[in-house]
């Protein structure tokens, strides 16, 4: 066997478990987890009673999706408004300085964050265990790539569409209205899309400062807690190992995976749309 | 109106940076009067007798993550190498495809399939009383972290110019000479980011280390015992974040904790960012 065969099999060989593992995983998910699910589980509601052996997760499903698009409404202002000002005020330095502010934020754990907002917000503001405080920090834990996401989509736009609608005289809020959102959007939802997923996917963050267990199906104001998906599978998963809670539990993380999946999937097909989409109209 | 907003928002990154900094320093000040910096190296955690160690779960979250690190990284430096230079175009889609299936599976199901599949294989295979573990940790962090190495390496070695292999080949260097003298030593830079990327992300993570980990408040006994629950900085935040009073030395521990997190991730994305 010659050096390149044998260091090629060795490649192979070590990267053998990144092949299987995968679809491994993805296997044993579903094959716990798809058994579980039926119509009723998925659209009834109950109060998490019986320490959530009851079924029926709809309440948490809606929880998980309201606190993601809240915290995307909260964050989506301010990512904006930085992508802007990056690319309308910023010079160079400040512009290397905003991305590492940003990559820096990115670095810290979701974790911290959720001590950040059990101290300020829960406590200090008051407003307690509640869909407000986790949207918030939701809202902060994906920002950076909400921003990111912004300015890279706005860098797409070619130079000449901004310098001609300057040269016509057009206020920043024009150029901003008519020429980059009008360009930018599919990206700009893209990174939406993207970051609800990654809200969704959350769990450390809100245990403490949004989510109880039971005792409540929808939140009647912002002050009011909520139950999502994946803090309820993570109370089901230190229930033991009850038959009945271990199955809800998967089933719970199947309905889970979609709506993450489902989220991606839609980014995916929007960038992949615009792309095409640009590629015809600069080719007219 | 316009420049108010936007300059507010580009403001706001800087902003919240230091609120986080300031009030977990503010809440951790209990802490800090009464111990000083020296609980960092204590090795008891005993809240009921007011012992706040750090030591036991910094040598916890040291010994979960460099599993983590020694585990996954050969592996998704190897399938990333794989993936650029070896597949057909079919196969690297399929394996880019996995990587992506993977980095989107929420924390509390690699959690679940901790809790109930590699936990009772661990009892099993290594006759243990408990799975629970820095070892069953670091196992699942291996997971957690690979699609990151492999993409991100990934993308470095696809990025190394086609005029810098065609003058390895035309140097009659072979396949393995190749990789070790041009491709490795070129995208080093970006595999040198997903390592240390990698490494934020099993330091950070959470719901996932604290159900498998054990939350047992000991240093391991000998340190380098991997088969015993243990704790990390992450789980003992987010096991005793809820039972702690608010205000009381033991809550201040506890964001002292996840200060502690805060600075040594900051630390490493100023890392990631100097080349």
């Amino acid at each position: 066997m010659t050096r390149t065969q044998l260091s090629k099999l060795l490649i192979v060989g070590l990267a053998l478990p990144a092949l299987f593992v995968p679809a491994g995983c993805l296997v044993y998910i579903l094959f716990k987890g798809l058994p579980a699910l039926s119509w009723s589980f998925i659209f009834s509601a109950t109060e998490g009673t019986g320490f959530g052996a009851s079924s029926g997760i709809l309440a948490q499903l809606l929880g998980s999706l309201l606190l993601a698009l809240a915290a995307s409404l909260v964050a989506t202002p301010f990512a904006l408004g930085t992508a802007f000002y990056y690319r309308l005020y910023a010079s160079p330095r400040q512009q290397r300085l905003l991305v590492g502010l940003l990559n820096m934020l990115q670095s810290i754990p979701p974790i911290v964050f959720g001590l950040f907002g059990l101290v300020v917000f829960v406590h200090f503001l008051q407003w307690g265990v509640s869909l407000l405080s986790g949207a918030v920090i939701l809202a902060l834990v994906i920002l950076p790539m909400l921003v990111l996401n912004s300015i890279a989509s706005l860098e797409r736009i070619p130079r000449e569409y901004t310098e001609a609608a300057q040269s016509l005289g057009l206020k920043h809020s024009a150029v901003i209205g008519r020429v980059w959102l009008g360009q930018a959007w599919p990206g700009i939802l893209t990174g939406q899309l993207l970051a609800m997923a990654r809200a969704l996917s959350e769990t450390a963050p809100i245990l403490f400062t949004a989510t109880v267990f039971s005792g409540v199906i929808w939140p009647t104001s912002i002050f009011s807690p909520v139950t999502t998906l994946q803090t309820h599978i993570f109370y089901l998963a230190q229930e033991g190992n009850n038959q009945e809670v271990t199955q809800i539990a998967w089933g719970s993380a199947v309905v889970l995976l979609a709506a993450v999946a489902g989220f991606s999937l839609l980014a995916r097909r929007l960038s992949s749309w615009s792309d095409k989409a640009r590629v015809i109209t600069s080719e007219e | 109106m316009l420049r108010f907003w936007l300059s507010f928002s580009a403001l706001s990154t800087a902003l919240v940076i230091a609120a986080v900094l300031g009030f977990l320093l503010q809440a951790s000040w209990p802490l800090l009067q009464s111990q000083g910096l020296g609980f960092v190296t204590e090795p008891d955690w005993y809240p009921y007798e007011a012992l706040y160690g750090l030591l036991p779960v910094l040598v916890g979250s040291f010994w979960s993550v460099s599993l983590a690190l020694l585990l996954a990284v050969p592996t998704g430096l190897a399938a990333a190498i794989l993936c650029a230079e070896l597949l057909p175009a079919h196969g690297r889609y399929l394996l880019r495809f996995s990587m992506e299936v993977m980095a989107g599976i929420p924390s509390v199901v690699y959690g679940l399939l901790g809790l109930w599949l590699l936990l009772p294989l661990l009892e099993s295979q290594l006759d243990l009383l408990t799975g629970r573990s820095l070892l069953a940790a670091g196992l699942l962090l291996a997971l957690m972290i690979l699609p990151t190495i492999m993409v991100f390496s990934e993308a470095a070695i696809g990025a190394v110019v086609r005029e810098q292999r065609e003058t390895a080949s035309l140097l009659g260097l072979d396949w393995s000479a190749r990789l070790l003298r041009v491709l490795l030593p070129q995208a080093w830079p970006g595999i040198r980011v997903a390592v240390l990327l990698a490494l934020g992300r099993a330091m950070g993570e959470t719901v996932a280390v604290m159900l498998v980990v054990g939350s047992l408040d000991r240093l391991p006994q000998p340190l380098y015992n991997l088969l015993q629950p243990a704790q990390t900085l992450t789980s003992r935040i987010g096991r005793e974040m809820a039972e702690a009073s608010v205000g009381s030395v033991h809550w201040a521990a506890l964001v002292a904790s996840g200060l502690t997190l805060a600075v040594v991730a900051m630390a490493l994305s100023l890392l990631v960012q100097r080349r």
